[in-house]
């Protein structure tokens, strides 16, 4: 268990042969709680996937749990919860149906779910606070309860790292505040937590590291408190001094919710 | 019953059992990965098959058989590569597959028959004793595929790329997935024909979808409708002279409207009566907030206030925020598919 959880060397990873984030150098130990944050088109999501074998590796080394992307011998050890809003595919499920399926990477080619997986499944579900709703069908569910069945669906894997990406994204405030209360219990118990946001806000007590993002190159990997002020935004210090620009612009400035709050003086 | 005295009309029913059990368990699956036309495809290619097989006299069902996996195989590698497109792939299999089979029919021998009729709508009643035995053994392999890796089916078709991402065999799934729908295809192609054989696959699994709750619960229930509608059309077929597949077809198709108008009765309703809790607190003009002087319940996704003995669950509406009854205290029961 001395393996660190990530650890990307001269990492250059993209789609095709079109590289999105280069050289980036990054190791999480085992336990800790990082938000990868940076602006949209940054490259952050492309990090997270290639961590997932779901981008490729185009350079360097990218190592997760100890094996190196895509070759991890042990099934079911990584968790993750997409950037989707809803669950429902085109089928009728249940809570406990897409739940379950977390479990599948562990039990084999063939395996049947048993005793201990069904377990799993309903201490996952009940994490979400969604244990009464185990048997009703996912669409009857409202999207931020559908959020957290993709985390439960992760977590029902019992994994060791955890890739979430925008989890908070379009999910109103009751359930952010649900959300962030599983992660702490989630991180408490020991899992790798990677969480791909642009608004630390809602989870500013779990997540203690951050990892800024800026045009496929990582600008910052601090403490969480310093990366609010030390956003994406911070690297043209002239930016704020100009006059506003009224409507879209290609480089719109996204600063943290943190940072708008501060510069209100609101807080 | 005057049909089951006719030996070609037994064979033809156990046929459309077997076919209409088999195709939706194989069909939820292609739903679900929005991949309904998929069978279409297979099935063109399936007639390049019966070509091979008429021009070389060997048994058409067994070369259809090896054409459509080998081209169910061959579109999930190319879907993998990523390189074309899902649909463009399907189209090239869709045109190759009906114009090799045209070809090769047509180059067959003089005084053989050749009748593409009957592969292209199909010819139920021609079911021979060696055919049904083929049929059976088709059905009980799809049938236990499909009961020992289901539950992977599902997750493939679900969410490709958590699938993935979390280290499931994702390509050998999906070509699994392929050669069931294959061999579906070529047990499908004598009742329905190659032009309608996606219809036994997609149609049990949409009207199934109107009504079930669970993954589990829809996948049993369009096979329970692809059985009735095929045994049933087949049997119709017998009186009314007209073909099996299309009639079999046309069947699913008016059980589909009917399951849909049903749906959307029931919806219609229990909106309405949905509405009329409305009115209960008409005459109350309170929004209910923080220190609203009612004791808030956290409740799932919102939080309910506690008003007169009963509980609030605000939602809203078009015409503004009103308050849902539930908790055993209320007035009105709980409409149960309106519960925000």
């Amino acid at each position: 268990m001395t393996d660190p959880a990530i650890r990307l060397s001269g990492a250059t990873i993209g789609y095709g042969d079109v590289a999105i984030v280069r050289d980036a150098d990054l190791t999480v130990r085992r336990g800790e709680a990082v938000a990868v944050l940076g602006s949209n088109g940054s490259g952050k999501t492309t990090l997270s996937r290639g961590l997932l074998g779901l981008a490729t590796v185009l350079g360097g080394t990218v190592e997760v749990l100890g094996a190196p992307v895509g070759r991890l011998r042990e099934r079911g050890r990584v968790g993750y919860v997409p950037q989707r809003h809803t669950v429902s595919g085109a089928m009728p499920a249940t809570v406990r149906e897409v739940v379950g399926v977390g479990r599948l990477p562990r039990l084999g080619l063939f395996g049947r779910p048993g005793a201990r997986d069904r377990a799993a499944v309903a201490e996952a579900v009940d994490a979400v606070g969604l244990a009464d709703r185990l048997a009703d069908p996912v669409a009857a569910l409202s999207g931020g309860q559908q959020r957290r069945v993709l985390v439960a669906r992760a977590l029902a894997a019992e994994p060791e790292l955890l890739v979430m990406d925008e989890p908070t994204a379009g999910v109103d405030a009751a359930s952010q505040a649900a959300l962030a209360t599983v992660l702490a219990r989630v991180a408490a118990a020991g899992t790798t937590l990677l969480v791909v946001t642009h608004e630390t806000g809602p989870l500013a007590g779990v997540l203690t590291r951050a990892v800024v993002v800026d045009s496929g190159r990582l600008t910052y990997d601090g403490p969480l408190a310093g990366a609010g002020a030390a956003g994406p935004d911070c690297h043209h210090p002239d930016e704020a001094a100009q006059p506003p620009v009224r409507g879209y612009r290609l480089d719109q400035p996204r600063p943290a919710p943190d940072a708008v709050r501060l510069r209100d003086g609101s807080r | 019953m005057e049909l089951l005295e006719y030996g070609f009309m037994q064979r033809a029913l156990v046929a459309s059992l077997m076919v209409g059990l088999v195709a939706p368990a194989v069909g939820v699956f292609l739903v679900q990965r929005r991949l309904s036309l998929l069978g279409d495809g297979l099935g063109h290619v399936a007639l390049t098959g019966v070509g091979v097989g008429v021009l070389t006299s060997s048994a058409p069902v067994g070369t259809a058989l090896v054409a459509a996996v080998l081209g169910a195989v061959l579109i999930e590698l190319v879907r993998a590569r990523g390189r074309t497109s899902g649909d463009v792939a399907l189209a090239v299999l869709f045109y190759g597959g009906i114009a090799g089979g045209v070809v090769l029919l047509s180059l067959a021998p003089r005084g053989q028959a050749t009748n593409l009729d009957a592969y292209l709508f199909g010819a139920i009643t021609t079911t021979t004793a060696a055919d049904v035995a083929v049929f059976a053994v088709i059905s009980v392999v799809v049938l236990a595929v499909v009961g020992l890796l289901g539950r992977r089916l599902y997750a493939v078709s679900d969410d490709e790329e958590y699938a993935r991402a979390v280290g499931l065999p994702v390509l050998p799934l999906n070509v699994v997935l392929a050669a069931l729908v294959a061999s579906t295809v070529v047990l499908s192609m004598r009742v329905v024909g190659l032009l309608l054989i996606s219809a036994l696959m997609i149609l049990p699994s949409a009207v199934a979808q109107l009504v079930g709750r669970s993954f589990r619960s829809t996948l049993y229930l369009a096979c329970g409708v692809g059985v009735v509608v095929s045994v049933a059309g087949t049997a119709g077929s017998y009186y009314t002279g007209t073909p099996s597949g299309g009639t079999i077809v046309l069947l699913a198709i008016a059980l589909f409207l009917v399951v849909t108008a049903g749906v959307a009765l029931r919806d219609a309703t229990a909106r309405r009566r949905h509405g009329r809790q409305v009115e209960v607190h008409a005459a109350h003009p309170h929004e209910h907030g923080e220190g609203c002087g009612h004791r808030p319940v956290p409740h799932g996704d919102h939080v309910d206030y506690d008003h007169d003995g009963h509980l609030h669950a605000p939602h809203r509406t078009g015409t503004g925020t009103h308050y849902d009854e539930h908790s055993e205290h209320a007035v009105v029961p709980p409409v149960g598919r309106d519960r925000p």
